[in-house]
């Protein structure tokens, strides 16, 4: 059986500093997989090559088996990977509803079309609908998204990240900047919508990956210190010294 | 906000047909028939046509600019070379006797201008922004400026010039009068304004908001930002092309001004005038614009001044232009409080309204103090004679300019006070809504 | 030969005309982002003001006068119309500055007709300084090349050896970190548009004796200053130099020699048809240099932004 989503040697350098030094990962289909790591350790990064937002230095990405080297972004999620942002990355000016609306459209094969009318498929509006149901956005579906609060719009985003229907999703910090309350909300979401899924996080709230994730990754200095199940990464005494100890101590 | 957002809530829109989309279809096609009746004289008629292309060109332009985030200084064009094409289609059918009845020639014009943009819009699309807008202006230039080298396809300094009279007659009509090119001309506006607003609810049309908003998400989604853009931008040229068309059926003559900045500038000046946020936004640029110019241009030298300064305070002060401003007042007559603003808009606006034409009027007494014959003194404004070397006209002019700004300013106040009560539920009215 | 070298001062007398619009445009655009529609506007008004001022106290007073009046007009609109415009984003700014340039036309026209009015040089100038062949070369033209030197010399000083050169350059490349870093980025943003504009304005002043003081000025020098600093690169001053004298040298030479298109189709082998008036390509046929010299620009413009958008010079993609 392919992995769901296989790294293979990937690097990345930017001038003369490499960010990503030889990267080497495979994660199994449905599994629930997140990436931690101090600041600058290459997490974004590592995620951009994925997606296709950077072309790697060396290495390969294969998505389902198949090489995404040299694929454009919007040619990656045809194939079923599907992402969302650090920083909140939505449609401001258009209302909640089209937002969902606009990310159901190439799924549903509706590609560059001008001859369908969007308001005439019930399957595209009930859809839609369905998915603002899934995050709790129904009662604002009117509004334009660049008035919503914060824990909206990030609520929308990970909406529109789940609505074209990819197996593979990628979340990059979920819950950063929320408040615990937010939080919590984020991750009963996040359980929810990707139910049978492969997603792979990066997150900073240990607890969120602790609770949420079958296994982990640290990337440090843009390397895979240890990969393994949330118990095994805990008691490793590598990433202890690198970086979780610290991070935990901090939490207590 | 939340108060307005629950009420708009209620409703489950997908933009799709119901009363409320296809009313205003159906009474715009109503007032586009009756309009001839009512004003029937040929100048009318004349400014009407104009009006009527002026439309479809706007609307197609804020394609690019409103629907797309595209903007572009040189989309006349794709209107100009769709316009010169019918202009040859048009001596073609007169002397090589070709059956092609005059009402479908902006179809060509169309298919025209979509080539032109499928040709230019195959590389200046892959991105958006200052590379796009400065593409668009290096191509008007290169294109208004060959016009006069190639004198074979653009008729050189003279322009191309053409009778339409010579085709087949459709049901007897040939198209001898003004009348008949009204109503062949407001056909083709209600039809390209239909699928134009067809085309926003279309996939690609959706898109095209998206890649506006946000190109880099719209990426993430499946959709590659330059094909979206590339197939508005084709479109658009399209439009263009059949606004082209229908002013080769009008005026049956195009020249090197219907390629120029000049134009491609004005019609930028309108869409944004009228406002790019909405669909109906350029419709009302094009009927103000074009009245503006039309009647301003009769009265006074100094019209384009007007314009200009008009068009430079809506930038400033209301970026969503006059549908912006339209616009503005939904949320107050939703909470039925729009009676509550009459009476501040009076105080308000009618004094602005006096104050204005004193800086109008003042504008024109200097620069017919400088500007005319010597020895010629006398000038009238509003139907009142006087001599511009008395000072009485001065202090009068002067004195009700500061006097209707004073006023305006005066209410403002309490414009400003209404206005803002007037977006917000009161406490009674809430009690009484839910 | 002779010729050549007339052509090259010639050129060069326009290409650094251009060089003082287009280093003004570009560093307003590196800074505030604003591709400034008016800035041809800025030059017609030094031009005007200029000529007003040399009605009552001659040229060399308006010399000095007319960029600081430009410089102090183009700071006030930035700060009471620019910035208030700045809050919807760069495609108002750049409307309302499209805007802004209608309006100065109208307004020039307002005040001083639709004609062309005699602002001269300055008599001392009037004469002609030295001659190649039959050529002669006036010593205004001279006195051109002086003043754009000059300007070019004082703003590589500013620029490179000052605090405020610093900021500037750092904002160049990093406009947001400038901001981060605590400099008064609004102050600065009015005095890089003042500056900016001013510089306009002083190549209205030397250019209006020469090209001719007009309210059509403004269009016919706008959009070349927008394609010279596209084809440099947007924000690069090294570029904007480098693009301001290749297009110089290159109208100037295209208007001057009078290659004619049949020539050249007659060399490569092509045999001239015989009945010109209804060869369906005759006018590929009857081109000739000086016909196409002032597309030129847009043409090369096109093209490099087709192969390399950021321009000759630019780092930063527009």
């Amino acid at each position: 059986m392919t992995a769901a989503l296989e790294l293979e040697g990937l690097r990345k350098s930017f001038g003369k500093t490499e960010i990503i030094r030889g990267v080497d990962l495979s994660i199994g289909k449905g599994e629930r997989h997140a990436i931690i790591g101090p600041n600058g350790a290459g997490k974004s990064t590592l995620f951009n090559l994925i997606t296709g937002r950077f072309p790697q230095t060396s290495g390969h990405v294969r998505l389902h088996g198949h090489d995404l080297a040299g694929k454009a972004p919007f040619e990656i999620n045809r194939m079923g990977l599907s992402r969302s942002f650090q920083i909140t990355n939505i449609f401001p000016r258009m209302t909640v509803f089209e937002n969902v609306r606009c990310s159901l459209l190439w799924s549903m094969g509706y590609k560059y079309s001008f001859w369908n009318m969007v308001s005439k498929s019930r399957a595209l509006n009930e859809g839609a609908e369905e998915i603002l149901e899934q995050i709790n956005l129904s009662s604002r579906r009117d509004l334009p998204a660049g008035v919503l609060s914060y824990a909206e719009q990030r609520a929308l985003e990970i909406g529109i990240t789940i609505a074209g229907g990819a197996d593979v999703i990628m979340l990059d910090e979920p819950t950063a900047g929320m408040s615990n309350t937010e939080t919590d909300y984020i991750v009963g979401l996040i359980e929810k919508v990707t139910e049978g899924k492969t997603l792979i996080m990066v997150e900073h709230d240990m607890g969120v990956v602790f609770g949420l994730c079958d296994r982990i990754s640290v990337l440090v200095y843009g390397e895979i210190v240890a990969t393994g199940e949330p118990e095994a990464v805990r008691a490793d005494q590598a990433v202890q010294e690198a970086y979780l100890g610290a991070a935990l101590e901090a939490e207590h | 906000m939340t108060d307005t957002s629950s009420i708009m809530a209620k409703k489950r829109s997908y933009g799709g047909l119901s009363t409320g989309t296809v009313a205003p279809w159906v009474i715009c096609t109503a007032i586009l028939l009756v309009l001839p009746y009512v004003f029937q004289s040929n100048s009318a008629l004349t400014i009407m046509n104009q009006m009527a292309i002026t439309i479809v060109f706007a609307l197609a332009y804020n394609m690019l600019l409103g629907q797309g985030g595209m903007l572009s200084f040189g989309h006349a064009v794709y209107m100009g070379m769709g316009g010169f094409m019918c202009m040859h289609v048009m001596n073609w059918v007169e002397y090589e006797n070709i059956p092609l009845p005059l009402p479908l020639l902006p179809v060509i014009g169309g298919l025209f201008g979509m080539g032109m943009a499928t040709i230019i819009g195959s590389f200046s699309t892959r991105t958006a922004g200052t590379v796009f807008a400065m593409i668009s202006l290096g191509i008007g230039e290169l294109i208004a400026a060959s016009s006069v080298i190639v004198v074979a396809f653009f008729g050189g300094e003279e322009g191309v010039s053409g009778d339409r009279t010579y085709g087949l007659p459709v049901f007897g009509y040939e198209f001898l009068t003004k009348i008949e090119v009204y109503y062949l001309t407001a056909g083709w506006l209600v039809l390209s304004a239909l699928l134009m607003y067809l085309f926003s609810r279309t996939p690609v049309g959706r898109m095209a908001n998206a890649v506006r908003d946000n190109p880099e998400r719209a990426q993430f989604l499946g959709y590659s930002a330059r094909w979206v853009r590339f197939y508005s931008f084709c479109a658009s040229g399209f439009f263009a092309g059949v606004a082209g068309g229908l002013f080769a059926i009008n005026f049956e003559i195009l020249t090197e001004e219907n390629l120029n900045l000049v134009t491609s500038g004005s019609i930028l000046l309108i869409t944004f005038l009228g406002g790019v946020g909405f669909f109906f936004g350029p419709i009302i640029g094009a009927i103000v614009f074009t009245l503006l110019q039309s009647v301003l241009s009769l009265q006074t030298e100094l019209w384009q001044l007007y314009v200009g300064a008009l068009f430079v305070l809506t930038v400033m002060y209301f970026p969503g232009g006059l549908a912006g401003v339209l616009m503005m007042h939904v949320v107050p007559y939703k909470l039925g409080k729009l009676g509550t603003l009459v009476v501040p808009y009076i105080k308000t606006l009618i004094p602005a309204a006096i104050g204005i034409l004193g800086l109008a009027s003042f504008c024109e007494l200097m620069f017919h103090f400088k500007h005319a014959a010597v020895g010629e003194h006398d000038m009238s404004l509003f139907g009142i004679e006087f001599s511009t070397h008395s000072p009485i006209p001065w202090i009068v002019i002067i004195g009700l300019t500061v006097i209707g700004f004073w006023l305006a300013k005066r209410s403002s106040a309490e414009l400003r006070e209404t206005w803002g009560n007037a977006n917000v539920m009161t406490s009674s009215k809430e009690g009484g809504a839910q | 030969m002779e010729l050549v070298l007339v052509i090259l001062i010639d050129g060069l007398v326009y290409g650094l005309l251009l060089f003082m619009l287009s280093s003004g445009l570009t560093l307003i655009f590196s800074m505030m982002g604003v591709l400034n529609f008016a800035h041809a506007s800025f030059y017609m008004l030094g031009a005007y003001f200029a000529y007003q001022i040399s009605r009552y106290m001659g040229f060399w007073p308006g010399l000095i006068l007319a960029p600081i009046i430009v410089g102090v007009a183009g700071a006030a609109i930035e700060r009471f119309g620019l910035r208030k415009v700045h809050q919807y984003g760069h495609v108002p700014e750049l409307i309302f500055t499209f805007g802004l340039a209608l309006l100065i036309e109208e307004i020039v026209q307002f005040f001083w007709g639709k004609n062309q009015v005699p602002y001269d040089a300055p008599e001392v100038l009037q004469f002609a300084l030295f001659s190649i062949g039959t050529n002669e070369i006036q010593a205004y033209k001279v006195f051109m090349i002086a003043i754009s030197v000059l300007i070019f010399l004082c703003l590589l000083y500013v620029l490179t050896k000052t605090r405020v050169g610093m900021i500037i350059q750092a904002a160049l490349s990093y406009p947001r970190t400038v901001e981060a870093l605590g400099h008064n980025v609004p102050f600065i943003f009015m005095g890089v548009f003042g500056v900016g504009t001013a510089l306009a304005g002083l190549a209205g002043v030397i250019a209006g004796p020469q090209l001719g003081t007009f309210p059509g000025m403004a269009f016919l020098l706008g959009s070349i200053v927008f394609v010279t600093i596209v084809i440099g690169g947007l924000g690069s001053l090294w570029g904007a130099l480098v693009a301001s004298l290749l297009i110089g040298w290159m109208t100037t030479f295209a208007a001057s020699y009078n290659v004619a298109m049949a020539d050249i189709l007659m060399a490569v082998g092509f045999e001239m048809p015989e009945e010109m008036s209804e060869h369906a390509l005759r006018d590929i046929w009857t081109l000739t240099l000086p016909q196409i010299g002032p597309i030129l620009p847009y043409l090369l413009m096109v093209v490099i932004l087709v192969f390399r958008p950021y321009g000759l010079f630019g780092k930063r993609d527009a």
